[in-house]
């Protein structure tokens, strides 16, 4: 499960997959896919479902085929010594991921399009159950929204959940008979049990664990690597309904570059103000002037005017 | 492993590296050895199991909630007129800022999840019952001081979502006789949630919580350690004693593997789907609906029933249930005495399990059903 989520990690941080709103039953499936890796191209092919987009959803199903034949192989070996006490055949792994694999490439579409028929005519059927008078007559408006949900609910997700039940009931079954009529032609095994614990514990610890541990951290080294130098720096998701607004960043401010130049231009606008009313002198002055000088002339030229 | 023949000082022309010079050093001084001896050496009766990862995978949750929450503290303002500019820079601005906020978002989820499993598999293997009273009732606790920590965390974005849970959760508390008037005016520090209720809520989450969960942790481990663990509900001692094992290293393997797997899983959703954030928190609702964290939704569902409305309804609903159901689960072990551990022959035990399940799913399921009807 954990190998097959990392890829799943390193594929969602490429972009090369997209779960889609069933992400939870897209994970499921992704995790028992010795009995899903054929049904789920079947249900999509049959039913218009889709469990996600991109290369990378079927890049993980490839490659969940050989993780999934080793760990039914460790798996089995260890229900056959340990519960059946009997020696586990060669290739067991194998032969189950197969076997399991052709049963729900027929019972699981069957499951699927069984429990869909089941649920939607619940749905309709507890739908119209709550219109029904005597509900009416319970309160003066009706059942109220939040009875009324939780009353449907129980009612087609019993049924529902009932049907699913017993189909997967009988598909671990049939998976249990195809697991016993292996289990009938081996033998059985000749160690006591405490000597089949010692053999099953010893199953799972590597023969060079040295080796086991500095590949494994080697991995997690790169896996490690890989996703930080894939992820995005910034979000990849920016909803459209959310997107952050758009802000004009105003200058940073500096108080000395600030307050130099606040002196500047007060000093500019005093000079300003120094030239206009220098200005403004200078015309009263040159006004009183030339007043004198007309005054003068006219006191100088009256007499004469006058003279004659 | 036999230390002493792997010892420097046995092998005569053996020269000790620097790290194992590095560790004797240690080792005289702190008794390193020891402690990793009384650390890994514990025995599991019945052996190592995939159902009692929990408890490590919790304890390493904490650890990455703690180191991602630090990284965001960097860039977070604890105020009402920066709190969610500082978010939205975290998300659109700080590099990997918006990964690690939807890590720590997806990671308070997986916690509550994983304490609910842990609280199941401690129910379901009777290991509650004597001499482990005591470990229930800190787990017990903890589980508290999850639920708190997801409460204050869930406001600090300061966005309406954040601003309009806090608002209805606290109004439930409010609800409490007695001291439900002072619990929500100490967290609000005012009429309104606002700059007090932030500054509370972010001391809470980053300070208060913290130290108490890592305390009450660190004596959880300690109790745990001193009644020793309870082992599986079935089979014959034969077997039991068959597969009994050291934690080191089957157990501790597994648990590995368990926090790969949340570590693997947090990371799928933060990715799947990351954190926005909607408008800044504002007195009015607008066209929102307010709506609790997805872990608090069933219960929601369940206070929008008729009988729980009213005055004596919505103190039913708000106070006396949840306080009941505490009440029940702290007593559980004093009046649980029967020795027998098989939930198989526990049917009392086993019907309620189940009946608490499906009223959380159920109720969970028809809260998003209810979503429709309001817009």
């Amino acid at each position: 499960m954990v190998v097959k989520a990392v890829f799943a990690v390193l594929l969602l941080t490429m972009g090369l997959v997209q779960f889609e709103g069933r992400f939870g039953l897209a994970v499921i499936m992704l995790f028992i896919s010795p009995v899903s890796v054929f049904s789920i191209p079947i249900i999509m092919a049959l039913f218009g479902t889709h469990f996600g987009e991109g290369i990378g959803l079927e890049f993980l199903f490839w490659l969940s085929i050989p993780v999934d034949i080793w760990a039914l192989g460790v798996v089995a070996r260890t229900f056959f010594l340990e519960r059946l006490r009997k020696e586990p055949p060669d290739g067991l792994g194998l032969a189950i991921w197969w076997r399991s694999a052709l049963i729900g490439a027929f019972f699981v579409p069957l499951l699927w399009w069984i429990v869909s028929f089941v649920t939607d005519n619940a749905i309709t059927a507890s739908h119209s159950m709550a219109e029904m008078e005597a509900f009416r007559h319970l309160t003066d408006t009706g059942l109220p929204v939040a009875e009324r949900i939780g009353l449907e609910l129980t009612i087609w997700g019993s049924i529902s959940s009932a049907v699913l039940a017993v189909l997967s009931l009988i598909g671990v079954s049939i998976l249990g008979q195809i697991i016993r009529r292996m289990a009938e032609g081996s033998r059985p095994a000749s160690e006591n049990y405490q000597g089949l614990i010692t053999r099953w514990d010893l199953m799972r610890v590597p023969a060079d664990q040295g080796l086991l541990l500095t590949s494994l951290a080697g991995v997690g080294v790169v896996c490690s690597l890989m996703f930080w130098t894939i992820l995005p720096v910034t979000t990849p998701h920016p909803h459209e309904c959310c997107k952050k607004p758009d802000v004009e960043v105003e200058p940073v401010f500096k108080p000395s570059q600030s307050l130099n130049s606040t002196a500047q231009r007060v000093a500019s606008l005093t000079a300003q103000i120094d030239a206009l009313e220098q200005q403004q002198s200078d015309k009263k002055n040159q006004k009183a002037k030339s007043k004198g000088k007309a005054g003068g002339k006219t006191t100088e030229d009256s007499p004469a005017k006058a003279k004659p | 492993m036999d230390i002493k023949h792997s010892s420097p000082a046995v092998i005569p022309d053996h020269q000790p590296s620097a790290i194992e010079k590095l560790v004797a050093f240690l080792d005289e001084r702190v008794g390193l050895k020891e402690m990793q001896a009384k650390m890994l050496n514990e025995p599991i009766p019945g052996g190592s199991r995939w159902a009692y990862v929990f408890g490590s995978i919790l304890l390493f949750i904490f650890a990455m909630q703690a180191l991602t929450g630090v990284l965001l503290m960097f860039y977070y303002v604890p105020t009402a007129d920066h709190a969610y500019d500082s978010t939205q820079y975290i998300i659109h601005d700080v590099d990997y800022g918006w990964f690690l906020l939807s890590y720590h978002f997806w990671g308070s989820s997986a916690m509550v999840v994983c304490v609910v499993a842990h609280m199941s598999q401690v129910f379901l293997w009777g290991a509650y019952k004597k001499p482990r009273e005591l470990l229930w009732l800190v787990g017990l606790a903890l589980f508290g001081i999850v639920i708190t920590f997801g409460f204050t965390g869930y406001l600090l974005p300061w966005d309406q979502r954040a601003f309009w849970a806090t608002t209805v959760g606290v109004e439930i508390l409010d609800k409490t006789p007695v001291i439900g008037d002072f619990i929500a005016r100490f967290l609000k520090g005012g009429p309104t949630p606002g700059q007090m209720t932030l500054s509370r809520f972010f001391v809470l989450h980053v300070m208060i919580l913290p130290a108490a969960l890592m305390a009450l942790a660190g004596l959880h481990l300690f109790l745990f350690r001193v009644a020793a663990p309870a082992g599986p509900y079935s089979g014959t001692k034969e077997e039991i004693k068959a597969k009994t094992d050291y934690f080191f290293p089957r157990q501790i393997w597994k648990d590995m593997v368990g926090m790969a797997f949340v570590f693997v899983g947090t990371c799928v959703l933060a990715l799947w789907e990351p954190v926005v954030l909607l408008d800044q928190a504002a007195p009015d609702p607008g066209d929102y609906h307010p709506e609790p964290e997805w872990y608090f939704l069933f219960y929601f569902q369940l206070l929008r029933l008729k009988i729980f409305s009213g005055e004596f309804g919505q103190f039913l609903g708000a106070v006396a249930l949840p306080v009941l159901f505490m009440i029940l689960l702290v007593a559980l072990p004093f009046f649980d005495k029967d020795p027998e551990r098989n939930i198989f022959k526990r049917p009392i035990a086993l019907i309620s399990w189940i009946a608490i399940m499906v009223v959380i799913v159920l109720f969970t399921v028809a809260s998003v059903i209810n979503r429709e009807f309001l817009d």
